[in-house]
């Protein structure tokens, strides 16, 4: 007899004469959103409907699911299952791994129904139960070739797996074969992933060789899966090519949308070709060629977007940096997959398309952090439902701000996107000495070394760390990321001190591509080749300076401190492109000048305010400031400044090449006439840097580099502040003026801050809080000269008209 | 086209040249010479945004 299941009206054969019996997926919460919304809305004439529109699009079966999060599945399943039975057509295939809700509705089922599905994910005990309920009701069963040691994915665990639930089935249960839809599983071609090239072939080969070994077993196959996270137009092409070329070894059904499936002669040989090389794994470029083909398709409607599958929604999700209903959305996408599948095949795909985007311009650093918030959160969610998180497998990265710095948003933004892209990552804090990083990265066996930091001197150190590494013995390579680094630091001073690959990463995807070489034996330290033209050095071009200058007048001799700042005039004088665009990472990038004005206007802007708000009725912002004022003269390079009876002397460096400026030369000689200096430090407090430190550490990434560089620029806009009000102090300015002229220095004279181009020597500190004792205002210096809180700056004022920034 | 330095808001303007680098009036962005960096901060030419 030929192996049929039935409806109360009809028997439908198994293995059609032209295959493949086609089984409607719509009927599903988790696959179709009419059908949720129906579902949730105890619409069960619209729920019917579905049903019934499937059978007329050509759906031969009727899969049915209505598991979902807050509903009753067994009296949901028991009011849809009576109400098809007395009007469909075409017979159910009950989608449910629940031996109570399959128990409750089979009887009141009047034909021959489906079950779908079996598994072997806890080892056995639920398909004993329903293999039971099969036996006794008659019903066919679906296996899915899952064990407990997850989905199998090549062809060798598939076929294991169904061997041993046709054991269990047939030889246990005694189910006949024909009984047994065995659906071995297929994952996306479309994801990139180097390991899932071959994923179609693994499914073909593994139904080829089931249909061998087991004889009388059927097959069924939810064919979309193979193009998960390709554009809708170019899936439909890939699912028919793919559905063909699986009929064609022996897939007698396929769960799919009937109405989505082309006839395969309806298919260009062009479009078959590019489908076929890319299922076939037939060329390295296959994936590329077939989504640039596919680029110029047109797009389907929106309805059909909404509608799309659960792993594309959590896609989305990623993409589009959207929580709203995740946990949820997770919760469905737990009754089809493992949750570690979830993170390694759906959640960190998605991150490196989000990699990706950035790395073409196509998406801003605060929305690749919205997406790495998304992913975190999952991760979150699904941890307690993981053994544990299976760290032996995975690639582990040591990450250290070096010692002396105090800087960590650079290494904290690569410790968000690394861990986020499932590596392990051990962020082991600021200021850490050379030996300590040897030491753990001994103790935790790490795969990979990451060093960061901001400032010259942390440049100067990692050079040195490596010496020690070399001599410690490591042999991990390691990647260097920080703002005074250059690759041709990296290539010609760090790289010849240490065996082991060292690599120059210009930003956080930059390591993630490193990262992802190593792991392919391909990463290679860091080459430079010598370029024609080096850097300009830009500055004032005049070397001659006019010596005649007077000082000005100052109102005292000696230093103040000021500490009833008004905080909100601070916004006044914020550099608003340095913190939208450089820190916050809102560039304009590809966007239209309107897109990038509209961006700023509903987004950025917003933002901005709701922040300085909050930041000003919370009292996050303390502005302090210590300053003074001391007469000085230079010799040489050095200017010997007054207190009193003490005498402090500045060294400042000079640029080795023409017009080879020094600030010492802005202040007269003694023998001139001497001169006066100012100095300041101001800071915003510690509350700021503690919120920020809070929001990293909930994981708020997004809110933590916007709180961050909102902190940095206000520092600047209150040392920008301040140089004004000691110039109207001098004399030499009356009022504001526009902030434009802050940006280009539009103003008599220049302030030079410690530890930048034209003064980067940090030492200089220590005289400085001689003079100061910035201590007053809550601000230390570090055994490295670095001040703390964080949000601090420094200066020298210098009055000279013809004192502008440059670099030694 | 006038271009924004997205680390200082220094804005180059190709009818006003860049006397910091000792770059004449008249030329564009994309013309600058190699090695050309910001004059106020020294940023490299990637970094920087088109303004109009």
């Amino acid at each position: 007899m030929k192996p049929a299941v039935s409806s109360l009206y009809q028997a439908v054969e198994l293995n059609q004469e032209i295959p493949p019996l086609l089984i409607g997926e719509r009927c599903n919460p988790n696959g179709s959103k009419a059908f949720r919304e129906a579902l949730l809305a105890d619409d069960w004439d619209a729920c019917l409907k579905l049903a019934l529109d499937q059978e007329a699009r050509g759906a031969q079966l009727l899969d049915l699911c209505v598991a979902y999060a807050g509903r009753d599945e067994l009296a949901d399943m028991r009011q849809l299952v009576k109400l098809c039975a007395g009007s469909c057509k075409a017979p159910l295939m009950l989608d449910s791994t629940s031996p109570e809700t399959l128990a409750a509705v089979l009887p009141l089922y009047p034909g021959r129904a489906i079950i779908n599905s079996i598994n072997l994910e806890d080892g056995g005990a639920n398909l004993d139960k329903i293999c039971t309920l099969a036996k006794k009701y008659g019903a066919a069963v679906v296996a899915l070739t899952i064990t407990e040691a997850g989905m199998a994915l090549s062809c060798a665990e598939k076929v294991a797996a169904a061997k041993q639930i046709y054991a269990l089935a047939v030889e246990k249960h005694g189910l006949r074969p024909a009984d047994i839809l065995f659906d071995l599983l297929t994952f996306t071609v479309g994801s990139g992933d180097e390991s899932m090239r071959d994923a179609a072939i693994q499914t073909l080969d593994a139904i080829k060789q089931v249909k061998q070994e087991l004889p009388g077993v059927g097959f069924t196959l939810g064919v979309s899966n193979i193009s998960f996270g390709l554009r809708l137009a170019a899936r439909k092409v890939l699912n028919s090519v793919f559905l063909h070329e699986a009929v064609a070894v022996g897939l007698n059904s396929a769960i799919v949308d009937a109405a989505k499936v082309l006839p395969y002669a309806a298919i260009s040989e062009e479009d078959r070709t590019l489908c076929l090389d890319l299922l076939f794994n037939r060329c390295p470029a296959a994936l590329m060629n077939f989504i640039e083909h596919f680029e110029l398709a047109v797009a389907e409607d929106e309805e059909q977007d909404a509608d799309a599958l659960l792993e594309e929604q959590l896609r989305h999700k990623v993409l589009k940096g959207d929580k709203d209903g995740l946990e949820d959305l997770l919760s469905e996408l737990r009754g089809r997959w493992q949750p570690l599948d979830i993170i390694n095949s759906l959640l960190v795909p998605s991150m490196r398309e989000v990699g990706e985007l950035f790395g073409r311009g196509e998406l801003l650093l605060p929305f690749v952090l919205q997406s790495a918030e998304v992913m975190k959160q999952s991760v979150v969610f699904l941890e307690p439902f993981l053994d544990k998180l299976d760290d032996d497998g995975r690639t582990s990265i040591l990450l250290a701000t070096v010692a002396g710095d105090v800087h960590d948003i650079g290494k904290n933004l690569v410790d968000i996107i690394l861990s986020n892209n499932g590596y392990k990552v051990y962020n082991i804090g600021i200021k850490v000495p050379a030996e300590t990083i040897i030491s753990k990265a001994r103790e935790l066996q790490v795969d990979i070394i990451g060093l960061s930091g901001l400032l010259v001197k942390s440049a100067l150190l990692m050079k040195e760390s490596l010496s020690q590494f070399q001599a410690g013995g490591l042999t991990q390579p390691v990647l260097l990321g920080g703002a005074a680094l250059t690759a041709k630091f990296v290539a010609q001073d760090c790289v010849p001190n240490y065996q082991p690959p060292v690599v120059y990463c210009a930003d956080a995807f930059a390591g993630l591509n490193a990262i992802r070489e190593f792991e392919t034996g391909k990463l290679l330290s860091t080459d430079w080749q010598p370029a024609t033209v080096t850097a300009s050095r830009p500055g004032p071009q005049q070397p001659l300076l006019d010596r005649s200058f007077a000082p000005p007048s100052v109102p005292f001799l000696g230093r103040r401190t000021v500490t009833d700042i008004d905080a909100e005039q601070l916004f006044d004088y914020l550099n608003e492109a340095a913190l939208f665009r450089g820190r916050w990472g809102y560039r304009r990038g590809k966007l239209a000048k309107e897109d990038y004005a509209e961006l700023t206007a509903k987004t950025v802007l917003p933002l901005y305010q709701r922040l300085q708000k909050q930041a000003l009725a919370e009292g996050w912002l303390q502005p302090k400031v210590t300053y003074g004022y001391f007469d000085c003269c230079s010799s040489g390079d050095l200017l010997l400044v007054n207190d009193g009876d003490r005498q402090f002397t500045f060294t400042f460096p000079r640029q080795p090449a023409a017009p080879g400026l020094c600030i010492a030369d802005y202040l007269r000689t003694a023998g001139e006439g001497g001169d006066t200096i100012g100095f300041f430090v101001v800071s915003i407090g510690a509350e700021l840097a503690k919120r920020t430190r809070q929001l990293y550490e909930s994981d708020r990434y997004h809110d933590y580099l916007m709180l961050h560089g909102l902190g940095v620029e206000l520092t600047d806009a209150l040392a920008e502040y301040w140089h004004e009000q000691m110039r109207i102090e001098m004399g030499i300015q009356q009022q504001s003026t526009e902030l434009l002229a802050y940006i280009t220095q539009g103003y008599q004279g220049s302030r030079y801050g410690f530890g930048y181009p034209a003064c980067p020597d940090l030492a200089a500190h220590q005289p400085l809080f001689e003079l100061l004792t910035p201590e007053e205002i809550g601000v230390t210096l570090t055994e490295s000269f670095e001040m703390v809180p964080e949000m601090t700056t420094s200066a020298i004022v210098v009055h000279h008209p013809q004192a502008k920034y440059f670099a030694v | 086209m006038r271009y924004i330095c997205t680390c200082c808001g220094y804005i180059y303007d190709p009818k006003i040249g860049d006397t910091m680098n000792i770059i004449v009036p008249g030329v564009a962005f994309a013309e600058l010479p190699e090695g050309w960096v910001c004059p106020l901060c020294y940023a490299s030419p990637d970094n920087f945004d088109p303004l109009d």
